[in-house]
């Protein structure tokens, strides 16, 4: 035997080690590159969905697709358009079929920041959040592994689910993608936001009073709207009915002391997410003043943080405009 | 020399080139218990209604004498152990059986020996109540596809009870009004003990069965609980009182065979 030969058959070995392209080393996932305002801290991350490119790019799909109701003509971006800080400008939204809800849908702008989900904080992360709409017979009314399976072995859930997560796509995927798409949706980015940082034009003084009676001890706004949020994330009843029909956190806990609470919601691109409450009847910010200036309905659970007050037309005038001035510059969605 | 040198050199070369494409070694399965130590327990469920096999959509009479159907019977055992004395041993953590269409029988490794008594929660067990139901994929008993999971709220229906009813008993309309008794959450956990006269006898590799009647006519009256479905229909994890009559009427409801 001579050198060639060794030689060969030495390539020959090698050759026979590579690996079948199919179990090529997959291709390299990262940190998503989060943009978070000043003064805003890193969500918390679950350990078992670490914020990756791959992860929030497979939730946006994901986000996106229709095909995650049964007749594939709802998406969760029907009822949550980036356009209107992912809220949908309608009372009540409807599913499949026409079929209606019964409760306002939400913006998504900071879930990452929240500690509980729906009107009611019924669910207690962003991944199980994902399953109920799908479920939910007036919204997509499917089943999350069935459409999970429906899109294992098409593109980009195919590519994505492995380089996201290693495995190909199920419901683990799916829920978890969605969440990490939503916790990168951050909302900080308004003129009020650029004022509180230092730049004193970022706001007209018309704005500036606003905001100082948001602050007032006569409004009190800030006793639930608080924090960078903008909200407490806490549950209230305002009063907005003697009688609801709605049971709102009490469907939770199952306390008669939480009928009628719901979640305060983030003032956050505000005069974009109309109409209001948690069943979408005040159609306007000045219906809206006009019924925290009553101090509302004397339900028996209404919040004592409630007190009745008048604004003048320039008062007014100047809480609207601050309220405006709470709109997002540029767009929540980071991911391109 | 180098003739020498490349005999020696190129079955080592193969043998190292060999090696390095065996396959990975496969993970070792998950170690089950020797089976001289086991049997296997199997519970059989089986429905009726008055002491006939129960038919979904088929038209009962309940104690009140309201027309009443069953649609979905559903239900959870959770934490099954077998006692003897104060001594327990787990069997199972969840099961789910959906009676709907009639017997079922789920089979359980358990650890051989004498037993008094099977112990059970007509319930999801609290730390799987909880968890993330996306851990669990289809087939398994708590599996978002089996239809128990509340999505807008976490946690499972112990039992989904479904079925239409007329209390007029004189009425020839099909029926239209329907119940809905989904018990779940904590107020409504209710553990119960199967007690056969001879015990429960677990013998190494045989499997020993526990056929469980159903009393589904029983679900709606029991010596202390009655419900009346014209004001006692829904339960959806609220309706505490409800729930908890419920459960207690159902765990009443089974007798040993």
């Amino acid at each position: 035997m001579n050198r060639v030969t060794l030689v060969l058959l030495l390539v020959l070995v090698l050759a026979a080690c590579r690996k079948d392209p199919a179990l090529q080393e997959p291709e390299r996932d990262g940190p998503f590159p989060l943009e978070l305002p000043i003064g805003f801290p890193f969500p918390d991350v679950p350990e078992d969905n670490p914020l990756t490119t791959a992860s929030v790019q497979l939730g946006k799909a994901l986000f996106f697709d229709p095909r995650l109701s049964r007749d594939g003509t709802i998406s969760c971006a029907s009822c949550h358009l980036p356009s209107l800080a992912f809220s949908d400008g309608v009372a009540l939204s409807s599913g499949i079929e026409g079929r209606m809800g019964v409760r306002n849908s939400p913006p998504l702008g900071n879930v990452a920041y929240h500690n509980n989900f729906f009107r009611d904080g019924g669910v207690p992360t962003l991944e199980m959040q994902v399953i109920a709409p799908i479920h939910d017979p007036v919204e997509m009314d499917h089943d999350i592994q069935v459409a999970a399976a429906s899109l294992r072995d098409v593109e980009p859930y195919k590519r994505l689910s492995m380089l996201a997560y290693g495995r190909p796509m199920d419901a683990w995927v799916l829920t978890r993608a969605i969440a990490n798409y939503e916790r990168t949706l951050i909302s900080g980015w308004s003129r009020w936001d650029r004022w509180m940082n230092g730049d004193a034009t970022a706001m007209s003084t018309s704005e500036v009073r606003g905001w100082q009676l948001f602050n007032s001890a006569e409004l009190n706004c800030i006793g639930c709207h608080s924090g960078f949020d903008l909200s407490d994330h806490g549950f209230h009843n305002i009063g907005q009915y003697l009688e609801y029909t709605d049971p709102g956190r009490e469907r939770i806990s199952l306390l008669a002391e939480d009928f009628g609470k719901f979640k305060t919601p983030s003032l956050r691109n505000v005069a974009r997410t109309a109409p209001y409450m948690h069943d979408g009847t005040m159609a306007t910010l000045d219906e809206v003043l006009d019924h925290f200036a009553s101090g509302g309905q004397p339900h028996p659970n209404r919040s004592p943080l409630l007190q009745t007050f008048v604004l003048d037309a320039q008062q007014r005038a100047d809480l609207l405009a601050f309220l405006n001035a709470l709109n997002d510059e540029r767009s929540l969605d980071q991911v391109p | 020399m180098m003739k020498l040198h490349t005999r020696l050199t190129l079955p080592f070369m193969l043998v190292l080139g060999l090696a390095a494409c065996e396959p990975d070694k496969p993970v070792p399965p998950t170690p089950i218990p020797p089976a001289n130590t086991t049997g296997t327990l199997r519970v059989t469920l089986v429905p009726e209604w008055e002491g006939q096999p129960l038919e979904r959509f088929v038209e009962y009479r309940n104690f009140m004498d309201y027309r009443t159907t069953v649609e979905v019977l559903k239900l959870y055992l959770g934490d099954v152990r077998l006692v003897q004395g104060t001594d327990t041993v787990a069997v199972k953590d969840v099961d789910l059986y959906d009676l709907g269409n009639g017997v079922v029988s789920k089979d359980w490794t358990a650890t051989a020996g004498s037993w008094t008594s099977l112990r059970a929660a007509l319930a999801v067990p609290d730390d799987l109540n909880y968890a993330d139901p996306a851990n669990y994929g289809a087939g398994h008993p708590l599996s978002v596809s089996n239809g128990t999971y509340w999505t807008w709220a976490t946690g499972y229906r112990y039992v989904v009870f479904e079925g239409r009813y007329d209390t007029d008993p004189a009425s020839t309309t099909p029926l239209v009004t329907s119940y809905a008794i989904h018990p779940g959450m904590g107020p409504s956990y209710v553990e119960f003990d199967l007690v056969p006269a001879g015990g429960i006898t677990i013998t190494a590799g045989e499997t020993t069965e526990l056929v469980v009647r159903v009393a589904v006519d029983r679900f709606f009256h029991s010596d202390t609980d009655q419900i009346d479905l014209e004001t006692e229909n829904t339960a959806h994890g609220n309706n505490v009182p409800l729930q908890v009559k419920f459960v207690n009427n159902v765990v009443k409801s089974m007798t040993l065979e």
